[in-house]
């Protein structure tokens, strides 16, 4: 009788239901809160990695870029156009602060970026519209008029044309960009350089941090762009010969006016700095909620155990050995528990669809998740089934096996007793 | 032929001071096929002696064979001489609640790993005997007391164990139900030529022994 487990559970089935649920919201929160962090991680790393630029450098002192705080005179560029290893006036100034621009009469976060168009630091083209108009002067002067444009993400809902306002100024949106969406759905607001430090700087000829790009990346890309320069000897003769980006991130960090770091390091800076430090609470949250899940099982299995003392006592007086009697209550175990994991898992990936900010379940780590969740589930269901064995089997010798309501809907009317015997 | 024997068999409960001795130094024979009843007043040890003999209860001291065979709880299986030997009958029947009369005898051939064509078999011809083949499908809470006792009889018969120890099978019957529950009683030792031993203090169904076993405080006064 090999579905003995599944008619227990059929009678028990408000408290199978019950314990499924349990496991159902634990282990989809658990996989959500992985699919956020992994969207943060993504989110963080797309706009650094869009801009083309393989160095990066804030003021001494900051901790590195996006960061700490940094302010840096444009004056430093020059010198940095001529640094051994760099592509030649690559470098470009860039303004990256987070604002609390207000549309359509709501304040909203946001990241303004002031780039130069046609350098590195953000797009080149727009996905609809047009890109703003770029400064007439390159050198800052106050008393210039800049252009207040913007384009915006795809993803802000704001149309061409439409009036937005970032520290009192009035600012046109005049393009709309691939979305670009920086950590928890921060929208990247992009702008001139020069409107960048009127709106966010008050008017400073100061910018954030300077991009740059290494040789060794260029070379790199034109390898990849011409598939019969990777068959020349002489193209990799040269770039093993060029500084790699950490290489002239550690030339140019020895300045002692400021701090470069690479692609690498900036990514692993960002990460660190707006993912996994703000994140460690959710991380424990996690484990937390791992254990609640065990918990959940074991406490159920444990009282369902104590439920059943009687009946186990009456099957290991009919010669049930330890281990049947264990086999029958973990397999309701592992399969409440794998009911729970998985419709748990394909809610998380519903939740993730519907959730307000982006959030990006990795395939591999939530199988892994879920299969650690199941063995938790099964391991502590385990632990309080191994109290069934000590169960004595002299209990059947007294009083009524203690059994739920009745609740079967097939139920026949009972002849009497004295009818049937 | 003794098909169980216990010799000097003693059993406490507690430590100490506290400890209260249940069963004291019994020597009992049952032979094959008999059928014996236990009696005596409540707390004289019936059931602990039944338990003893059942390897429900291991005993402090004595020794028990069962089949010819001496029992070393050390060394034996005790769930497995209690599944392939011994048939147990409870006052309260104890079936399962979620199980019909069909599965409740089915489940004693699974535990000793029947296939489960053959148990339904045999479950279906036990079920039949003992007069409940309209009742297969139906559940403990849809029986009346005398089949559930039935019932419970065909599970202790399901494995063809050499002893069935039936622990006050007509406590929760009334005359009637226990009347014709002792016969099929009778009926079914001599089909299946099994031993069974009754504890039990209902005097009425005496007359059905072959011999009856009298204790008192833990001791077995008269045979």
């Amino acid at each position: 009788m090999k579905n003995l487990f599944l008619k227990d559970m059929q009678y028990r089935r408000a408290r199978v239901v019950l314990t499924a649920l349990g496991i159902i919201v634990l282990i989809s929160l658990i996989l959500l809160l992985g699919g956020i962090m992994s969207g943060m991680r993504i989110q963080a790393q797309q706009y650094v990695k869009s801009t083309g630029a393989d160095i990066w450098i804030s003021a001494e002192g900051s901790g590195g870029a996006f960061i700490g705080f940094s302010l840096l005179a444009e004056e430093y560029m020059a010198g940095l156009n001529s640094a051994q290893g760099l592509v030649p006036d690559s470098a470009s100034p860039l303004i990256f602060a987070q604002a609390r621009p207000n549309i359509k009469g709501k304040p909203t976060k946001a990241m303004v970026v002031g780039y130069t168009l046609g350098e590195l630091g953000g797009p080149t083209q727009v996905v609809e519209g047009r890109m703003f108009t770029q400064r007439q002067f390159e050198d800052y002067r106050p008393e210039d008029d800049v252009p207040y444009e913007v384009v915006v993400d795809e993803k802000m809902g704001l149309q061409i044309g439409e009036i937005i306002t970032i520290s009192k100024e009035r600012v046109r949106v005049v393009g709309k960009a691939k979305s670009l969406m920086f950590v928890l759905d921060t929208p990247l607001l992009f702008m001139d350089v020069r409107a960048a430090q009127r709106v966010i700087l008050e008017n400073t000829p100061y910018i954030n941090m300077m991009v740059a790009k290494t040789r060794h990346k260029q070379l790199q890309e034109q390898i990849g762009l011409n598939a019969a320069l990777q068959t020349q000897d002489q193209t990799m003769f040269n770039i093993n010969n060029l500084q790699t980006a950490e290489e002239v991130a550690a030339n140019l960090d020895a300045l002692d006016t400021i701090e470069a770091r690479s692609l690498n390091q900036t990514l692993s800076d960002i990460l660190e700095y707006w993912v996994d430090e703000p994140m460690k609470a959710v991380q424990f949250l996690r484990v937390m909620l791992w254990l609640a899940a065990g918990l959940i099982v074991g406490m159920i299995t444990y009282v369902t155990m104590l439920e059943k003392t009687k009946e186990i006592g009456v099957l290991k007086a009919i010669g049930a050995s330890n281990s049947y009697i264990i086999l029958l209550l973990l397999k309701q175990v592992a399969l409440i528990s794998l009911i729970g994991v998985l419709i748990g898992y394909c809610l998380s990936y519903i939740f993730a669809a519907a959730a307000p900010i982006f959030v990006k379940i990795n395939f591999v780590e939530s199988i892994i998740v879920a299969c650690i969740s199941f063995i938790v589930c099964c391991s502590s269901g385990y632990l309080a089934a191994r109290k069934a064995i000590t169960v004595d089997p002299m209990i059947a010798f007294r009083g009524e096996i203690d059994s739920a309501p009745i609740r079967y809907v097939d139920m026949q009317p009972v002849e009497t007793a004295a009818t049937q015997d | 032929m003794a098909i169980i024997e216990g010799i000097g068999l003693t059993k406490r409960f507690g430590f100490g001071d506290a400890a209260v001795v249940a069963i004291d130094s019994v020597d009992i024979r049952i032979e094959e096929q008999e059928l014996v009843m236990i009696m005596g007043d409540s707390g004289c040890g019936k059931t602990t002696l039944i338990s003893l003999l059942g390897c429900i209860l291991t005993p402090d001291a004595g020794e028990l064979r069962i089949d010819g065979a001496e029992i070393d709880p050390l060394h034996h299986d005790l769930s497995m001489i209690r599944r392939d030997k011994i048939g147990f009958v409870f006052q309260m029947f104890h079936l399962l609640p979620y199980l019909t009369a069909l599965e409740n005898v089915m489940v004693a051939m699974d535990i000793a790993k029947t296939k489960t064509y053959e148990s339904q078999n045999r479950a279906i011809e036990l079920l039949s005997r003992i007069g409940l083949s309209e009742r297969l499908h139906h559940r403990p809470a849809q029986l009346s007391g005398g089949e559930k006792q039935r019932v419970s009889f065909a599970r202790a018969l399901a494995n063809h164990p050499k002893i069935i120890f039936a622990d006050e099978p007509t406590a929760n019957l009334d005359s009637r139900q226990s009347d014709n529950l002792m016969n099929l009683i009778q009926e079914l030792r001599q089909e299946h030529q099994t031993t069974i031993a009754i504890v039990t203090h209902h005097e009425g169904i005496k007359q059905n022994a072959d011999r009856i076993i009298q204790m008192k405080d833990g001791r077995i006064v008269d045979v």
